[in-house]
């Protein structure tokens, strides 16, 4: 299975802002620890995943009648504290949660993908 | 010939857990597994009183389940083919397929996936309930509605999208790692406590209490427990519910409420109780525990003191209120709170018991307020007691405690 795992919010971790530069390099080591918990694990694969630059660089498009309308900001609340994201391969919800015990606590989605046939 | 219906109903109350977690182990079709073992059921019905029950019923209703599935599979449109399976672990892949005839102990991780699969944290618990009561119980959906207070559509609704979310999300059937299981099996503890008190004290409805839910969440802790019986988050809510279950035949009297005190101790099942007992005093309770099993120790070791008292003025309430001093710093609860009110003002009277009140409020709850008035009513402050009568009848959803707290009011001398 495929999972699009999105860091929405700082939740119980400070805001990287506000991190001294050891707390800043402790939140660093544990993404380190995640990506060699999850190569150690059999079925699991990072397949994509990257830090997202503030919200106030996020554009949303939306397409009404043909012409493509573009804003500034996140679509929704949601995502307007979204820091990251993977996209994982892995066997099942539980070895998926249990990775990302390793990450700092921030409150995550986690969101199966499907696939599409074209 | 035997009773054949009656044979056919224990092998599904016993056996139907087992037989869902091999079917589901075998196709991994979350969505087939409980019509095709339902009509396997019914073709027993049928058949067993005409030509007699098989010599090994279970794997009759077994076979014939497994036949109901691949009869649809076959005749499954191709699309259909391409919906996602239930997840298993690596572990069982490896096994395969394997039958009725397979040692005791696979089919035995096969329940207790079952077990953690319908009590998953990534379920809501409602539906974690009532998916246990269903796949691990076999009790019929239209039951588990009625248990439910809903309409039988609504619950087979609810079932349907847990069934739905569990392959959806990727909910394993599957047992997790050690460092993982007791955290889970907490979960189920909760889940079963949930099942448990949805029957014990509803909040809304004609029925004070109904026992059958009650059975049933009791049922379940024992087919878990049989499977990890050291748990001692299980072990304790066991022994909390069996307490609470004893007394279910004293508390409803010609329909109307009957207080603890005012019981027929003989009416209790003191073989429940003897359990109970020996439970409590089981060695692995003593040690180190959790925050939850700790509470649910606390509990029944509260309830304990009242089912071991001879007679309501023998209650050792000095003991009751230490027990609750403890639960509170493990517990800090409302409803804790208010029960230890109640102690305080049986130990040192009502005056004592009206100041462990103050200030405590349970949301969408009449009992504080009942307890109030009856604290108030022994205090003698007859007008400060009606007013809290008042308010409590206000608050008060269940039919059978709101005729208790009129005929309460009522009872007050006239002011």
């Amino acid at each position: 299975m495929k999972y699009l795992v999105l860091l929405i919010g700082d939740g119980a971790e400070k805001p990287w802002s506000e991190q001294t530069e050891e707390e800043q390099g402790a939140a660093m080591a544990r993404f380190g620890a995640f990506g060699d918990a999850c190569d150690a694990r059999d079925g699991v694969r990072i397949l994509a995943g990257e830090a997202l630059s503030g919200p106030r660089d996020a554009t949303v498009m939306r397409t009404t009648d043909g012409r493509v309308h573009l804003t500034d900001g996140p679509y929704a609340e949601v995502i307007e504290g979204m820091g990251g994201f993977y996209l994982l391969e892995a066997p099942d919800l539980d070895v998926v949660v249990e990775l990302l015990r390793v990450l700092p606590p921030y409150d995550i989605q986690i969101h199966p993908t499907v696939d599409v046939e074209l | 010939m035997g009773d054949a219906s009656g044979d056919l109903e224990q092998v599904v109350r016993e056996e139907w857990g087992r037989l869902v977690a091999l079917l589901l182990a075998q196709f991994r079709r979350l969505d087939l597994v409980e019509d095709a073992l339902g009509d396997a059921v019914e073709a027993a019905s049928r058949t067993w009183p005409a030509d007699g029950v098989p010599a090994n019923p279970p794997a009759w209703l077994m076979t014939a389940a497994r036949r109901r599935v691949l009869d649809k599979l076959r005749t499954e449109d191709v699309a259909r083919r391409k919906e996602p399976l239930l997840l298993l672990d690596a572990e069982q892949h490896q096994e395969g397929v394997r039958t009725m005839a397979d040692a005791g102990s696979l089919v035995e991780d096969d329940v207790l996936r079952l077990v953690l699969m319908c009590a998953h944290p990534a379920l809501a618990p409602e539906a974690a309930s009532a998916l246990s009561l269903r796949l691990v119980l076999g009790v019929p959906t239209a039951d588990i509605a009625r248990l439910f207070l809903v309409p039988e559509p609504t619950m087979a609704a609810r079932i349907t999208r847990a069934k739905k979310r569990i392959v959806g999300a990727g909910i394993p059937f599957a047992v997790p790692d050690a460092g993982v299981l007791p955290e889970r099996l907490e979960i189920v503890a909760q889940t079963a406590y949930l099942t448990f008190t949805a029957g014990y004290s509803p909040g809304t409805g004609p029925d004070l209490l109904r026992a059958d839910q009650s059975g049933e969440a009791i049922r379940l802790v024992r087919v878990v427990l049989g499977l990890r019986p050291d748990e001692p988050a299980l072990v304790a809510l066991l022994a909390l519910m069996l307490l609470q279950h004893s007394r279910r035949d004293a508390r409803v009297g010609d329909g109307r409420l009957v207080l603890l005190a005012d019981q027929d101790r003989t009416r209790w099942h003191h073989d429940e109780i003897a359990e109970a007992t020996r439970l409590l005093a089981r060695p692995h309770l003593a040690g180190p525990l959790t925050p939850l099993a700790a509470s649910y120790v606390l509990q029944a070791r509260i309830a304990a003191e009242h089912a071991t008292a001879p007679s309501a003025e023998e209650t050792r309430w000095d003991r009751v209120v230490g027990l609750y001093d403890v639960l509170l710093r493990v517990a800090p609860t409302p409803s804790a709170r208010l029960a230890r009110a109640v102690a305080v003002a049986e130990h040192h009277g009502p005056v004592a018991g009206l100041d462990a009140l103050e200030g405590l409020e349970v949301p969408q709850s009449h009992r504080p307020a009942a307890v109030r008035a009856e604290l108030l009513s022994r205090a003698g402050d007859v007008d400060a007691a009606r007013a809290a009568y008042d308010q409590a009848i206000a608050a008060c959803r269940n039919e059978v405690e709101t005729a208790f707290l009129v005929a309460q009011r009522d009872a007050l001398p006239a002011g």
